[in-house]
């Protein structure tokens, strides 16, 4: 800090500034306020007002198929919500997804984060197949794996029956259509948990392993001793991000199973779309999306809390 | 002198189009479902803009089903978006666009040159909310050479088509040859496949905007065809199978029976085709003792309330609704047409052959229920219909499932 400011004054004694950067002379406090403006005035447009505004429309009876004007409710979306059952069965998937595809993203990550790290001679093309399921978009993977699992035409049932098993009609069954659901949005998310621990595993010094070997503590001890509490931090932050995103997940189950059979794969996100998009019940689709907001908010507060304790 | 006459006034009409501002250098865009033939409908729009000089007409299409196309322009209608000028909707759309106030009234308009079902569909509360782009209704289609070969009739209920199955699969021995195929995946289609066996018995949904459901009826409807998959007259599957995939697997010749729109006529005796010189069309069965009955389809033009151009835009959605058309679309797209007249022209008649026998079909089709809340009730419907088909839901369960949630939305 105080070497730059130095320099800078070195540099402008014997030209002196041009006039226009005098209002660039602000106390520190006062250059972080300019600063981070501009970033500021973005967030507030794009998510506080919109988030805010949400929460007003959720108390409103705004629907566009009425052909009323708004109108104020209270809190009656959000007791319709209590006798819904599709927003209960909605939710349940959705914590389901969760609950089933954050643990398992990151077990199969980490066991690609691994094997990326391992001293192969040529590494891109492992780093490569690692970032392509990260790169497709999410509507894609739904399309794709929605051919694989095609009862007639899939190649998930032509390998089987190869096998000598029976096909499955996967999208017939709410249960084979969820495990089929989770299964793709493991394969799609895994790569980019394996690309955030991959990160930590190389900021791992080789020198603690090797004075581990010195030590005579075999391969697996040192997995448990020395890489699993180094890539905490690194894991924190991936189930972070993977938690929020499959709270929200919409566009895999869309794609493959359209929430079907029946709603039995629908999401909350996938239903507050129907409301919203379809239905143009803007006022209960606002009390869906509040709820979701919130169920995201509480997770991350469990996380950060997670994390501070750690420090 | 005529031939003379007009084209001077051609030449005179296209001059005064050049130089009158309003119809100078007009860029409409229209949006078609990409199911109806949208490359005869360019035919239709290059005529216009030959006649129309200063006109330029752009086709978007967008989505492969009615929901996803009803949701794209959903998004695009509640945005104000004037990007569109004129919408192909369809027949269940006009309460919905006039409660929402997306499109421009055709004030004294007069509907009575339509047929009566579709002067109805586009008028809500007096308003013309849209004008019939084609008129449509779900029909059966058979193998005719698999009927023959039987010594098999098209069949008049539901129970002779599964006994004609039966026999065909019993001589055929085709594994991959299916009894029926009709509509199960969650989608528009479904609903009719509900309606179908449930108004062949008498009953009605909706009247005056009151639900008068019968829950017998509907429980009849769903083991109908949940005993279909259960007997093999329909694949496993069917709960994975929208209207276009119908159309695919009868096209390809591994149906003998298929529940289909009109469109499907021109795609099995194309090219393409497996079965094109095979394909007999007729009446949809009853369920025994019922009925026959079919549901009305059809889609309409609409101009968007936001459009910039109101008065271009509504000049050609009259040429589109026009009875020339229609003959056109009929010919040339196998569209059934929305004057009663058309169905006796000798230039359809020559190229679809069994639209003479349609017209009383499109009559007596059934409408499915006018409400502005009509996206919920149709998700209500294919929904359940799906659940039953995939085994999920019991046919009772899945009757009282529709009844409650119908209640909430139609109270």
């Amino acid at each position: 800090m105080t070497n730059t400011s130095t320099i800078n004054a070195a540099s402008t004694a014997d030209r002196g500034p041009p006039a226009w950067t005098r209002w660039l002379d602000l106390g520190d406090r006062a250059l972080a306020v300019v600063l981070l403006a501009p970033a500021a005035i973005l967030l507030a447009l794009i998510i506080v007002y919109p988030v805010l505004r949400l929460g007003y429309t959720s108390f409103f009876s705004l629907s566009l198929t009425s052909g009323l004007p708004a109108e104020f409710v209270g809190l009656e979306n959000y007791s319709l919500m209590l006798d819904d059952p599709v927003f209960w069965e909605t939710t349940w998937n959705t914590v389901l997804i969760t609950l089933i595809t954050v643990p398992g993203a990151l077990l199969v990550g980490l066991a690609l984060a691994l094997l990326a790290n391992l001293p192969f001679g040529v590494q891109w093309p492992v780093r490569l197949s690692l970032l392509i399921p990260w790169a497709l978009p999410l509507s894609f993977a739904g399309l794709i794996f929605a051919w694989f699992f095609h009862s007639e035409y899939g190649v998930v049932n032509d390998v089987l029956m190869r096998l000598g098993f029976e096909g499955i009609i996967w999208f017939n069954s709410p249960n084979w259509a969820f495990a089929a659901i989770c299964l793709t949005i493991i394969w799609k998310t895994s790569s980019f948990m394996a690309l955030i621990i991959l990160a930590g595993l190389q900021t791992i010094p080789r020198s603690l392993y090797e004075a581990a070997d010195v030590d005579g503590a075999g391969r697996i001890r040192q997995f448990f001793e020395i890489t699993l509490p180094l890539l905490k931090p690194s894991i924190v932050v991936a189930l972070i991000f993977r938690t929020i995103t499959a709270l929200q997940t919409f566009d895999i189950p869309y794609m493959m199973t359209g929430g079907g059979p029946g709603t039995s794969t629908a999401t909350l996100a996938m239903y507050i779309h129907q409301n919203t998009v379809s239905f143009l019940d803007l006022g209960y689709g606002s009390a869906l999306a509040v709820v979701m907001f919130a169920l995201s908010m509480c997770v991350t507060a469990v996380y950060l809390r997670a994390i501070r304790t750690k420090e | 002198m005529n031939i003379r006459f007009m084209a001077a006034a051609l030449a005179a009409a296209s001059m005064l189009g050049s130089i009158t501002p309003a119809f100078a250098d007009t860029e409409l865009k229209i949006f078609v479902s990409s199911q109806h033939q949208p490359d005869v409908w360019r035919k239709v729009l290059d005529k216009y803009e030959a006649a129309n000089p200063g006109v330029k007409i752009a086709i978007e299409t967008g989505g492969n089903t009615s929901e996803a196309q009803a949701q794209y322009l959903n998004t695009v209608m509640s945005a104000k978006d004037s990007n569109l000028d004129i919408l192909m909707l369809d027949v269940i759309r006009p309460a919905q666009y006039a409660a929402a106030g997306w499109t421009s009234d055709f004030e004294g308009k007069d509907m009575s040159v339509y047929l009566p079902a579709y002067a109805e569909a586009n008028t809500v509360d007096g308003k013309i909310v849209a004008l019939p782009a084609f008129a449509d209704a779900m029909f059966l289609y058979y193998r005719k050479d698999l009927l023959d070969k039987y010594g098999i009739a098209p069949p008049k209920t539901w129970e002779e088509l599964a006994a004609a199955t039966k026999k065909i699969a019993d001589g055929e021995k085709n594994p991959e040859l299916q009894g029926l195929s009709f509509q199960g995946k969650a989608i528009e289609g479904a609903v009719c496949t509900f309606l179908l066996p449930y108004w062949s018995q008498g009953k009605t949904l909706v009247e005056n905007g009151k639900l008068t459901f019968d829950h017998d009826a509907a429980v009849n409807s769903l083991k109908l065809w949940k005993g279909f998959v259960d007997d093999g007259v329909a694949k496993k599957n069917i709960a994975e199978v929208a209207t276009d995939d119908t159309r695919k697997e009868f096209q390809a010749g591994s149906a003998a029976f298929a529940v289909n729109w009109s469109y499907a006529w021109t795609h099995f005796q194309g090219a393409e085709s497996a079965v094109a010189g095979k394909v007999g069309v007729t009446r949809l069965p009853a369920l025994g003792g019922g009925e026959q009955a079919s549901c009305l389809g059809g889609w309409e033009w609409g101009v968007s309330a936001y459009s910039t151009h109101q008065d271009e835009a509504k000049k050609l959605v009259e040429y589109l609704s026009g009875e020339d058309v229609s003959v056109f679309m009929a010919a040339n797209g196998s569209l059934l047409p929305s004057y009663a007249g058309a169905y006796k022209n000798e230039e359809v008649l020559k190229a679809v052959p069994w639209f003479a026998d349609a017209l009383q079909v499109v009559e007596t089709a059934k409408a499915r229920p006018v409400t502005p809340r009509y996206n919920e009730v149709s998700e209500v419907i294919r929904t359940t219909v799906n659940a039953v088909l995939a085994g999920v839901t019991t046919p009772e369960d899945g009757a009282s499932q529709i009844e409650a949630r119908l209640k909430r939305i139609l109270r």
